[in-house]
């Protein structure tokens, strides 16, 4: 696993705006007049719409494949998972903001025990 | 030489080095480790703006080759500052432009994403390098893993007009251009790789 803090810093960093940002998008277009599923869809589109934007600058800064992967990731889960919120009721933008970097920073958890998880299978 | 390929890598050269700055830096003690078994008289294969010339051992014997003069061009000043033999050159891998069994060694590093028949390709580096060479990759390939193999399925149409393509199984297309895999090490998921392979006689 990535030790040097540089790195990991940044791998945080990236997951944390990420989610926020798509979280934030994915609710600003989204009302609870919208149907659940529509609302996830649309979510979930928006974020990858976003990743594409911000990953050039995470990638440059941070690695390729080990940003790229949780990143995107992330967007399409907070963007499906903010859609929905968004299309049953009204968010505070704390929670929106909260909810998303929190999602952001477990998909990279959840990455990093993968990767682990892989490279110890193929010692 | 193939044209596309040429210019999409000649465009990409404008901003490659910005966007490699964060990669480099995390693959360099990897890139780093696997470079330093170079001996012999070695091909690089896609040395694209340089970025992997300060990895070298001093003092080898290489030949660098690249299908976009614009990437070389970047390269030339990083290629000066070598300390042994660097030969750069503008050449397709699928047409290589040396004798049979020339190389000891081939080393590639973030290619076969890119090369666009990979398999040919990978037969062309057999017909130069000799019997019993070796074959050294650093490689980004697909995964076999959910969800990463969706995420790279994505990626590969929105990425693939200006770099790389991210779902390539390239070890089983060292396989099938004939060299036997001696190790696969597993640096991020089961997506970034060293691979050593050899050209059996």
């Amino acid at each position: 696993m990535e030790r040097r803090f540089y790195f990991l810093a940044g791998d945080a960093l990236s997951n944390g705006i990420m989610g926020m940002t798509t979280a934030w998008l994915a609710t600003g277009i989204v009302d609870p007049t919208w149907h659940m599923a529509t609302a996830m869809f649309v979510g979930m589109a928006a974020g990858m719409g976003l990743s594409l934007i911000l990953m050039p600058i995470f990638v440059g800064l941070f690695g390729a494949m080990e940003v790229m992967l949780p990143v995107m990731l992330t967007a399409m889960l907070v963007g499906m998972a903010f859609g929905m919120a968004g299309a049953m009721h009204v968010l505070t933008t704390l929670e929106v903001l909260l909810g998303g970097g929190f999602i952001g920073v477990l998909v990279l958890l959840l990455t990093y025990a993968a990767d682990a998880r892989i490279r110890r299978k193929s010692l | 030489m193939d044209e596309s390929t040429r210019h999409k890598w000649d465009f990409s050269s404008s901003f490659y080095d910005l966007l490699a700055y964060g990669p480099e830096r995390r693959w360099a003690p990897f890139k780093r480790e696997i470079f330093a078994n170079l001996h012999g008289k070695v091909l690089f294969v896609a040395v694209g703006t340089g970025q992997d010339i300060r990895f070298f051992p001093p003092g080898r014997d290489i030949v660098g080759i690249d299908i976009s003069p614009r990437m070389l061009a970047k390269a030339q000043a990083r290629a000066a500052n070598y300390t042994g033999s660097l030969d750069l050159r503008v050449m397709d891998v699928h047409a290589l432009e040396f004798p049979h069994h020339s190389f000891d060694q081939v080393v590639t590093s973030c290619t076969f994403c890119s090369v666009p028949n990979p398999v040919a390709g990978l037969t062309a580096l057999r017909r130069v390098l000799k019997a019993g060479g070796i074959l050294y990759m650093f490689e980004h390939t697909g995964s076999h893993v959910f969800p990463f193999n969706l995420m790279l399925d994505v990626m590969t149409p929105l990425w693939k007009p200006v770099g790389p393509e991210m779902n390539r199984d390239t070890v089983a297309n060292v396989e099938k251009a004939g060299f036997e895999i001696q190790l696969v090490n597993n640096i991020y998921l089961d997506v970034v790789k060293t691979i050593i392979a050899i050209s059996p006689a």
